[in-house]
């Protein structure tokens, strides 16, 4: 069975490259606009991981990470972001993110990530 | 005194003396040559009486010449006496002039020169004293003109002795710091300034003493209870023996720079994010075409295009930010004619109806006449004005009407243009907010993506430049109407 990612951005071109990036390589990809429509469709889909934009509107990727570390998931999380150096580190551990990518980023080194994270069960659920 | 001859004087005093001595030792010597005749003619008694006579008239002659002598001693000292005293009343000096004989000579000269040297130094000592006076006014209004500089300097200023007490103090520390200067003088600042911190600094220079600068960023609560930031600069003032007689405060408000700065870093905060996001789709595209992620010529064509948009949209934010910029900065250059806002009005609807009637909106336009004319820079109003008509069309769903009016108020003088959609409209708490940068109304981002800088410009550009006001009223669900004012030519 193949792995199950959600991806979140307001972007819609980026939405748009993640999704035929990892469909082409196997995944099956849901997506969503904002961290709202992510909150609501989780409980039914259970995706194995996440992909989240830091700079939303209504609500900032890391609160959505929040939302969900305190649901209790363990699901590992990738951050991507054009504001790196907004993000301190005890944030991020703090909020369970397992990885952070930097925009302009490579969808080549997204996938990569994604492949590791779901490969190695280990490096899930908070660990950075 | 009018110079005498000395040189006669002397003699007049010896020559009485002389003269009396003579007569008198001619009568004794007669008397005695006659009581001696008389003795040899043996007339001894009868001649007895005659020598007490002679003796009598000869003592008596004697006494004479010695009262009339001891007068005219008196008389001069005297008279010397009286002048000296004269001269102590009335404290003008002068020469001591003596009557009659000068057998005082010896002393009237010396006394004279004594008289003389001694005048022309109080002389001395008088204008000395004077030259003091007038140096001491003069040094008394430059402290008051210095003390009157640093009563009117904005920044509070405060200076403290070598006990800490409170020297002088400026009318902007009064404020600042909640004392009253004449009801605070020379009390310990301990019971003066309100603020521990300020105190501790002042210690603490002090008791370092070197003439130091020191520079501290501080807090302080103001009495309206802000809280605004200052830069403390506190020096030693220093004797010429290089010891410490006090301490120099002066705190210089910084909270509005400390606020400019802070937007200054927000800004390439939010420019950085803003430039990124499209850049990072054109990235990620090419990279995804390098890949070979897009197999067929349809994808492929699609991507190109996403490209392209994309690219077209940096382009165009960063040319915003470039415009903003440079009206912010003022070095923008404004070309300045008559230009008809009914003729700009018509070429933005030009170039704007299309995407309207994609979205199937009605542009309704209601256009003064030509002739009336306002002084602008012509591209700038027409940027001003695309960006407004593009926001109503973009915000306004299908089907929606966007309404555009250029009218003159002849009795004021403008022409008002007027940009009104039944749109979305804006929250009445974002409404402040919508012309800041970058600044895109939450629950209005499904409508379209900005650059979040048309409207920044806009106001920019009628405000800045121009002299305008750029004003807005909207009503959530209902639309909202923008409209500024240009004064018209004559």
């Amino acid at each position: 069975m193949s792995k199950k990612v959600l991806v979140v951005d307001d972007e819609a071109h980026i939405l748009h490259v993640v999704s035929m990036k990892l469909k082409n390589a196997g995944y099956e990809v849901l997506t969503a606009m904002d961290g709202e429509e992510a909150l609501d469709i989780w409980p039914s889909e259970n995706p194995d991981l996440l992909i989240t934009d830091f700079q939303m509107p209504l609500m900032t990727g890391l609160e959505l990470c929040a939302r969900l570390r305190a649901d209790g998931c363990r699901t590992p999380i990738i951050m991507l972001t054009a504001r790196g150096f907004d993000l301190e580190a005890d944030e991020m551990a703090q909020a369970g993110i397992s990885s952070v990518l930097a925009k302009p980023f490579s969808p080549r080194e997204l996938l990569g990530k994604v492949d590791s994270l779901l490969a190695d069960p280990a490096k899930a659920g908070g660990k950075r | 005194m009018a110079a005498r001859d000395y040189r006669g004087s002397p003699v007049t005093t010896a020559k009485r003396l002389g003269l009396a001595g003579v007569s008198l030792i001619s009568l004794g010597a007669s008397a005695a040559y006659f009581a001696t005749m008389m003795a040899m003619r043996n007339r001894i008694e009868a001649e007895t009486n005659l020598n007490y006579v002679v003796l009598g008239a000869v003592a008596a002659l004697t006494a004479v010449v010695l009262l009339v002598f001891h007068r005219t001693m008196s008389r001069s000292i005297e008279s010397i006496g009286r002048q000296l005293g004269d001269m102590t009343k009335s404290g003008q000096m002068g020469l001591v002039m003596p009557e009659g004989g000068d057998e005082l000579t010896p002393i009237t000269q010396p006394l004279n020169e004594f008289l003389t040297a001694t005048k022309s130094q109080v002389d001395r000592l008088r204008s000395e004293n004077r030259e003091l006076q007038i140096q001491s006014r003069i040094a008394e209004a430059e402290k008051h003109h210095i003390e009157a500089i640093i009563f009117s300097i904005s920044d509070a200023v405060i200076v403290t002795n070598r006990f800490d007490e409170l020297v002088i103090a400026n009318e902007a520390a009064e404020k600042l710091l909640g004392f009253k200067l004449d009801r605070s003088l020379h009390r310990n600042i301990d019971g003066v300034i309100s603020d521990s911190t300020l105190v501790r600094l002042i210690r603490e220079t002090r008791s370092h003493g070197r003439s130091q600068i020191r520079k501290v960023m501080e807090e302080t609560i103001e009495q309206k209870g802000l809280s605004r930031t200052f830069s403390i600069t506190l020096s030693c003032v220093m004797t010429p023996a290089e010891e410490v007689s006090g301490v120099v405060a002066v705190l210089h408000d910084v909270t509005r720079e400390k606020e400019i700065s802070r937007m200054k870093t927000d800004f390439v905060s939010n420019v950085s994010h803003e430039l990124k996001t499209p850049l990072a789709s054109i990235k990620a595209y090419v990279e995804m075409l390098v890949d070979g992620e897009a197999d067929d010529p349809a994808t492929q064509r699609e991507f190109y295009e996403i490209i392209a948009s994309e690219a077209d949209r940096l382009e165009r934010l960063i040319e915003n930010i470039l415009n903003i910029s440079r009206i912010e900065s003022g070095v923008v250059k404004v070309v300045r004619e008559a230009v008809s806002p009914t003729v700009v009005v018509k070429e933005v609807l030009d170039v704007a109806a299309p995407q309207a009637r994609l979205k199937n909106i009605a542009l309704v336009e209601l256009l003064a006449p030509v002739y009336y004319q306002v002084e602008a820079d012509r591209d700038m109003l027409y940027q001003a004005v695309m960006n407004l008509v593009s926001n109503a069309v973009k915000y306004t769903p299908d089907g929606g009407t966007v309404k555009v009016t250029v009218s003159v108020d002849e009795r004021r003088d403008v022409a008002v243009c007027q940009v009104a959609d039944t749109g979305v409209g804006i929250p009445a708490d974002e409404l402040p907010h919508i012309f800041d940068k970058f600044y895109r109304v939450r629950a209005n981002s499904k409508q379209g993506k900005g650059t979040g800088l048309g409207l920044t410009l806009a106001k920019h550009i009628i405000e800045t430049v121009h002299d305008g006001k750029l004003m807005v009223t909207s009503e959530q669900g209902k639309g909202s109407t923008f409209s500024f004012e240009l004064p018209v030519m004559a």
